[in-house]
């Protein structure tokens, strides 16, 4: 049995495991190392996945998913959601409890189904390369995914049959792939500038001991926006030849987007980029129409500027929360494929004073620390040597809805995890029996502009006067960053637990019966191994 | 950092577990009281390499794992609380009224809600001020004295009966919390 590491990507993915006490990834079927995050339905009951998808986003864009990271754990009607939902060719619906679902030409996918399938293929290419079973996994996530993003991340393991041993913060994890801080007491700042996410986070490692001090980020920006600038120029370029906007049609806007991507990958090596696409769109009268192009890598910095901007912003944020100034960084780490972008190099020296340290592949580096962890995890016993500890923080304030329209934080921003915070409310009207408690998330005092994530009832309350109802709420967060609401008649004295029922999850049921079918639809097609 | 046995783990938690109440931030740490914060973070880094839910994470027992992860989570309390100036202070403030955890209340005694808010009577709120103060000098005869009066006007408030038997019962403990409200093992 085999446990392995496994950096679920926005865009790509990739699968790491620990054998003979070295990292070994592995490879897609094509022998490259990242696994491209798209699955295909198509409509004649096949799927694809990975490497085999990728060409199906131009040739069935509506039955095609990919950023589905972007979706996972969210509610349809959430911001994150709605942007999304303007850029992506496939459909989406609103499904039960606010649930984001994907219209697939059978049936309807909730999101964590289709990430839980993707899933599913990485255990096999995994299972296949390692010729060993795959039981368990640690997922790597964005710092800044919060908790109901976290348990949709689970929930997707789960339908692929995979234990997921830890939800792991990508930047921690690229810490520890680094292996830092031996014998000395070093700050260390994590700049993640991935497919879809930025993150930047600052750690203290000491002896193994991997601190997080702070913790930010944008979810909403990453190497697509790069794309997607790039997309704009090239667009700009055909409408000033051809007369015609092909961000209007949706096939020749996905074709212009994966060209945008190579002309990025390009202009990362050299200073300017030409090419000849063809059959973008099609004229008035039936003709295939061209696109010649040629863009200096000036022309996409000035493009990106404000995007790379944003990023250095969040730095000083980060490092304000952490009252720390940027020259008392001793290290930064590049992780993230869009770390490869000379700007982005260059405007992270400039910052930070040092050139950051890119020796280590930016894109395998999450997973490598994701495959260190799982191994640590699944050998955690009795009287082993030292080993790194992981010490996490809540990404963001966490606090329920009090009258007024306020918000009440109970757990901190940036605190260390595991955590368990109880405060005492009260009923707010005479003979009140019933509580109805919402949880939200961020460091507003006004509620509504929290991030509201689910919510509980209390009933059976003695009816009492307003105000002589104690109610306990007690908030845990665990290592994996998971919240669990506890509400109390402190009264009675009797706990009366409820489940915070959460925005935009998928139900225990659902995910048993996601698990059970890809179990079924999948029917024990590893290939058997024979003995050495 | 050796990494405990799961003999020593228990045996741990036997001995703590049934007195996290009763241990200082300080304690658990094991720390002497005004160490700063580099010392506190040694303490901390040390007992989070043997007990991080990470290090224990095959461990069968649940209960013994859900009591572990109880200690662990106050020992981070602590270490977050010893280590943040303000909130420092706040403990502090909070040990020398017998407290042994920082808890929202106190650490938001700044805020605009004052705990008798929540009293409708003025002259419940008003004794119960009085109370509160006594309860801030370790007068706890005069805080008990307070807090009776203030029940007169407004007998079915919790907040009175909570506060006058945590006068109650730092009266009843010779030398409480009034003594040494926080001592190192």
């Amino acid at each position: 049995m085999a446990v392995v590491g496994i950096d679920l990507g926005t865009t790509n993915s990739v699968v790491a495991t620990v054998r003979g006490g070295q990292v070994v990834v592995v490879p897609t079927s094509q022998g490259g190392y990242l696994h491209p995050s798209v699955v295909s339905f198509s409509p004649d009951g096949l799927r694809y996945f990975s490497v085999d998808a990728v060409a199906r986003r131009i040739l069935d864009p509506k039955n095609t998913v990919y950023s589905a990271k972007r979706l996972i754990g969210l509610p349809f009607r959430s911001d994150e959601v709605q942007k999304a939902l303007v850029r992506l060719p496939y459909e989406l619906r609103e499904g039960n409890n606010e649930q984001a679902v994907f219209i697939g030409p059978d049936r309807t996918y909730t999101i964590p189904e289709v990430s839980g399938l993707l899933l599913g293929y990485l255990r096999q290419c995994a299972e296949m390369f390692l010729s060993d079973a795959v039981s368990a996994a640690v997922i790597t996530v964005p710092a800044t995914f919060n908790d109901s993003q976290r348990r949709a991340t689970v929930d997707a393991g789960r339908i692929a049959g995979v234990d997921v041993l830890r939800v792991l913060n990508e930047p921690t994890a690229a810490a520890l792939a680094y292996g830092l801080g031996q014998n000395m007491s070093q700050r260390i700042a994590v700049y993640d500038f991935g497919g879809g996410t930025f993150d930047i986070t600052i750690l203290r490692v000491e002896n193994d001991v991997f601190e997080v001090l702070a913790t930010g980020g944008d979810t909403f920006l990453g190497g697509d926006d790069l794309d997607s600038s790039l997309l704009n120029i090239l667009a700009e370029l055909f409408n000033a030849e051809h007369g015609i906007d092909p961000r209007n049609d949706q096939a020749a806007r996905s074709r212009l987007l994966i060209a945008a991507e190579q002309v990025k990958r390009h202009l990362s090596d050299f200073p300017e980029a030409r090419g000849d696409l063809k059959n973008i769109a099609v004229g008035s009268s039936g003709e295939p129409l061209a696109l010649r192009f040629h863009i200096a890598r000036s022309v996409f910095e000035t493009a990106i500027r404000g995007l790379v901007g944003r990023t250095i912003q969040a730095c000083q944020d980060v490092l304000a929360s952490a009252q720390l100034l940027p020259s008392q960084i001793d290290e930064v780490i590049m992780v993230g494929g869009t770390t490869r972008v000379p700007m982005v190099r260059a405007e992270v020296e400039r910052y930070f004073g040092r050139p950051p340290r890119t020796d280590l592949n930016p894109d395998e580096v999450v997973a490598w620390g994701a495959a260190i962890q799982a191994e640590n995890l699944a050998n955690a016993g009795e009287s082993l040597p030292s080993r790194a500890v992981l010490l996490d923080v809540t990404p963001r304030a966490l606090g329920i809805a009090v009258t007024g329209g306020f918000a009440e934080r109970i757990i901190d921003r940036n605190v260390p995890v595991p955590v368990e915070q109880t405060r005492i409310f009260s009923t707010s009207s005479n003979g009140q029996t019933s509580v109805r408690i919402q949880v939200c998330q961020g460091e507003s005092r006004r509620f509504e502009e929290n991030v509201p994530l689910g919510e509980l009832e209390l009933t059976g309350l003695q009816p009492a006067r307003r105000g002589d109802v104690s109610i306990e709420v007690t908030f845990k967060v665990d290592t994996n960053g998971i919240l669990r609401v506890r509400a109390r008649d402190g009264a009675t004295g009797a706990a009366r637990e409820a489940a915070v029922n959460v925005r935009g999850a998928m139900s225990e049921s659902e995910v048993a019966e996601a698990a059970e079918r890809q179990k079924y639809e999948e029917p024990s097609d590893l290939p058997e191994i024979p003995e050495a | 950092m050796a990494g405990m046995s799961t003999e020593q783990l228990a045996a741990f938690v036997r001995q703590i577990f049934p007195r996290l109440d009763q241990l200082s931030y300080y304690d658990l740490l094991g720390v002497p009281s005004g160490s700063d914060q580099a010392t506190v973070r040694t303490a901390f880094y040390r007992l989070a390499g043997d007990l991080h839910p990470d290090r224990y994470h095959t461990l069968a027992d649940h209960d013994l794992k859900e009591q572990l992860e109880m200690i662990y989570s106050r020992v981070c309390e602590g270490y977050r609380v010893l280590t943040t100036p303000e909130k420092r202070a706040a403990y502090e403030r909070a040990l020398n009224q017998g407290k042994k955890r920082l808890t929202a209340t106190d650490r938001e005694s700044h805020a605009p809600q004052n705990p008798e808010d929540s009293l409708r009577h003025p002259e419940a709120k008003k004794f119960f001020r009085m109370g509160m103060i006594c309860l801030g000098r370790k007068d706890w005869k005069g805080a008990i004295m307070n807090f009776n009066f203030a029940r007169t006007f407004e007998p079915t408030a919790t907040l009175i009966a909570q506060k006058l038997a945590e006068a109650q019962a730092a009266l009843g403990k010779p030398g409480g919390a009034g003594g040494t409200p926080h001592k190192t093992p």
